[in-house]
């Protein structure tokens, strides 16, 4: 019995070195800079728990892909180089995905596409900056990656203090009658509480009454707890600083509760989400959302045309509506693409520096990084359920709908 | 007071639940000293049965969820008699081995077949509540718990009052005593881990519907499973529903009277606790893990 468990340990451990080795092995498919190509690396969480999202990402770096390749590729110094993105899973991982910019250093491929979620992005912030490599963040939007002085990442999308913010500056703008209290449901997570303090600090500027905030575990399904305390305090809006699963949960459970706050629900990411409006029914009924970015977004470029055009390309690619997952992974490498660009280079020092210098508009809206690398520049849609669609209510200039007031049923 | 009560009453519903998830994990340890860490993967699968024929022909979760049943106790009777049994009297290692593969390719065989979005199974009462004074009593968790007491109560009776049951026990105690008796021994683990699955199938089918599931939520549920089990003790068909109404409960009055984010600490406090003072669980028979094996 020893032998055989044995013989078996050794084989697991035979094949693990080998998988090592074989992707170390693998031929680099040309450098940045090498013959007619521009190698971009690309970490991304297929599988795991944020394989969704990572799948959705990796549909819009590939749509940039095709765009930029559809045009002959990206015009550096004369030449026009085709774009070959190299995708690596990284199962969700921080750690992985870390690793995985280590291999991508080691091929010698010194650009990156950021992997998905805050979390993944912060610890490849930290490698890319050790190697001189330089990375367009596409979904990491926690401030904290930005507070660590990292000179070489750079965020298309508006920072994390922004997801709960906008809800509050549209409701304060937009609700009729206005309401006075707000708690807010958050997510215990890095990213969540950063949402939550700046959604706080905007709704005690725009003269709420601001209850304390309530904190459960990242991803679970039951919130029952923080809805049973806040419902005697009898808030007037109820904003949830969450990822889809608790989203869900925070307005299903509520029904089942019975906390029905006179105002409405706002839940920063999940709303825009189609799941969330499909799981829940009528249930998802003029929820608010935050988005990075709706298919009324204003700006254009010349590789993906203005936001609508946008929206076609992915429904005739992939068959579904464009999300805002799709369309800042898209802005991400767009935003390497035009910096390679302007570079006339595409060594990491050059690039980085043209990024740093970028100020364009696209389909994305504007994109332009402060000198942390955050883009500011950029307000979030709103975005609310109606009629089982999430259409865009705030900004008012790029407003789809009213602004359906109160969001519950009296 | 009545947020007292709400949250005790939510607890227990939501421990009840918990405790159908686990019960087939239990009965798969005790009984074969197999720890299942495809088990989570069962449940989700479950779900996503209940899911599917609710899609097809409108099926009402709580018939859909027999449907879950018969289909994962197919597929665990299948695993157990032809894979898994290969290996079973091997070292514990190997056959958490053997799971843990499973449950990566049942995983993955679900994100490809389903996509990893989120899904519910829709009704059009899960989400309603009765009022009892103050207290809401969410409908849908109420039947949830109602399936997982009265599964809990007709597992009691399978195993102490038919010859099956019987021989499943026998099988757990002295494997080699019970072969000298003429038990197939071989058919009854494929029983049992049919069993298993398919309670963990009916599991998911009360997930889909009070809750969201996903293919990523397979290893939380394995995880979950495991901590019920050793909490309410092998070897005792009552352990995952005491283990699970204790967890329900702990994470009920934590999220209330401590901060929200301190439910899994203190649920697995409550573990470290039970463990020190009762080794084998809160209702668990020592002898289970004492049994020799042949």
């Amino acid at each position: 019995m020893r032998s055989r468990s044995a013989v078996l340990a050794s084989a697991v451990a035979c094949s693990l070195v080998l998988a090592a080795c074989g992707s170390k092995g693998e031929a680099p498919s040309g450098g940045s800079g090498g013959g007619d190509t521009l190698a971009i690396g690309a970490s991304l969480s297929l599988t795991g728990s944020l394989a969704r999202e990572g799948k959705l990402t990796q549909e819009g770096y590939q749509l940039c892909q095709d765009k930029v390749n559809a045009q002959g590729g990206v015009p550096v110094g004369g030449k026009k180089l085709k774009l070959a993105i190299q995708f690596q899973d990284d199962t969700s991982k921080p750690d992985t995905a870390a690793q995985l910019v280590d291999q991508f250093n080691d091929k010698g491929v010194k650009l990156i596409l950021a992997s998905y979620g805050s979390a993944n992005t912060e610890a490849q912030a930290a490698v890319i900056e050790r190697n001189g490599q330089v990375m367009a963040d596409s979904a990491g939007a926690d401030n904290k990656i930005f507070s660590k002085g990292y000179k070489r990442t750079f965020a298309v999308l508006s920072p994390a203090t922004e997801y709960a913010s906008s809800i509050v500056k549209s409701i304060a703008e937009l609700a009729q009658p206005k309401p006075k209290t707000v708690v807010f449901l958050s997510a215990d997570d890095g990213f969540s509480k950063t949402v939550t303090e700046g959604g706080m600090k905007t709704a005690k500027e725009q003269g709420f009454t601001v209850l304390s905030p309530q904190y459960f575990p990242n991803g679970t399904s039951d919130v029952s707890s923080s809805l049973i305390k806040v419902k005697g305090q009898r808030p007037d809006v109820i904003i949830g600083s969450v990822h889809l699963v608790e989203g869900i949960a925070i307005v299903k459970q509520a029904k089942e509760l019975g906390v029905a706050p006179a105002g409405g629900f706002g839940e920063t990411v999940a709303p825009p989400t189609p799941d969330f409006a499909k799981t829940l029914g009528g249930q998802a009924e003029n929820v608010l959302g935050s988005s990075q970015w709706t298919p009324s977004t204003k700006g254009q470029d010349k590789y993906f045309g203005n936001a609508q055009q946008y929206t076609a390309d992915i429904k005739a690619k992939y068959g579904h509506d464009a999300e805002y997952h799709d369309a800042e992974a898209s802005a991400a490498c767009l935003a390497l693409v035009l910096a390679a660009e302007a570079a006339g280079d595409t060594s990491p020092d050059k690039v980085r520096d043209a990024l740093a210098a970028l100020d364009t508009t696209s389909f994305f809206g504007q994109i332009k990084f402060d000198a942390t690398g955050q883009n500011v520049y950029k307000p979030m849609s709103v975005i609310q359920i109606q009629k089982g669609k999430a259409v865009t209510v705030w900004p008012k200039d790029a407003a789809e709908a009213g602004f359906v007031w109160p969001g519950t049923a009296p | 007071m009545t947020s007292f009560l709400q949250a005790t009453l939510y607890g227990l519903l939501q421990g009840g639940l918990l405790g159908l998830i686990a019960v087939g994990f239990s009965l798969v340890w005790g009984v074969m000293n197999i720890v299942n860490l495809a088990h989570g993967a069962f449940v989700v699968l479950g779900a996503y049965v209940g899911w599917q024929v609710n899609d097809w022909i409108g099926l009402d979760p709580f018939l859909g969820m027999f449907v879950a049943a018969a289909v994962l106790f197919g597929l665990g009777y299948g695993l157990q008699r032809w894979l898994i049994n290969l290996v079973v009297n091997g070292p514990v290692f190997i056959t958490l081995l053997l799971t843990f593969g499973l449950d990566l390719m049942i995983v993955q065989a679900m994100n490809i077949a389903f996509s990893a979005d989120y899904r519910s199974i829709p009704t059009s009462y899960a989400g309603n509540s009765l009022h009892l004074g103050g207290v809401r009593v969410p409908v849908g968790r109420l039947l949830a718990f109602g399936v997982s007491v009265a599964v809990t109560l007709a597992l009691v009776a399978l195993i102490n009052r038919t010859r099956t049951g019987l021989s499943i026990m026998a099988t757990g105690m002295d494997r080699g005593a019970a072969r000298l008796m003429g038990i197939r021994a071989r058919h009854v683990y494929a029983l049992t881990f049919g069993i298993a699955a398919g309670l963990a199938g009916m599991a998911g089918t009360m997930v889909g519907t009070v809750g969201t599931f996903n293919p990523a939520a397979a290893g939380g549920y394995t995880l979950l499973s495991f901590v019920i089990a050793v909490l309410g003790g092998l070897g005792n068909m009552y352990g995952a529903l005491i283990g699970g109404l204790v967890i329900g409960l702990v994470e009920a009055w934590a999220g209330q009277y401590l901060s929200g984010t301190w439910i899994n600490a203190l649920a697995f406090l409550v573990l470290v606790v039970v463990l020190i003072v009762r080794p084998s669980g809160l209702v668990g028979r020592a002898y289970y893990a004492a049994r020799l094996e042949v």
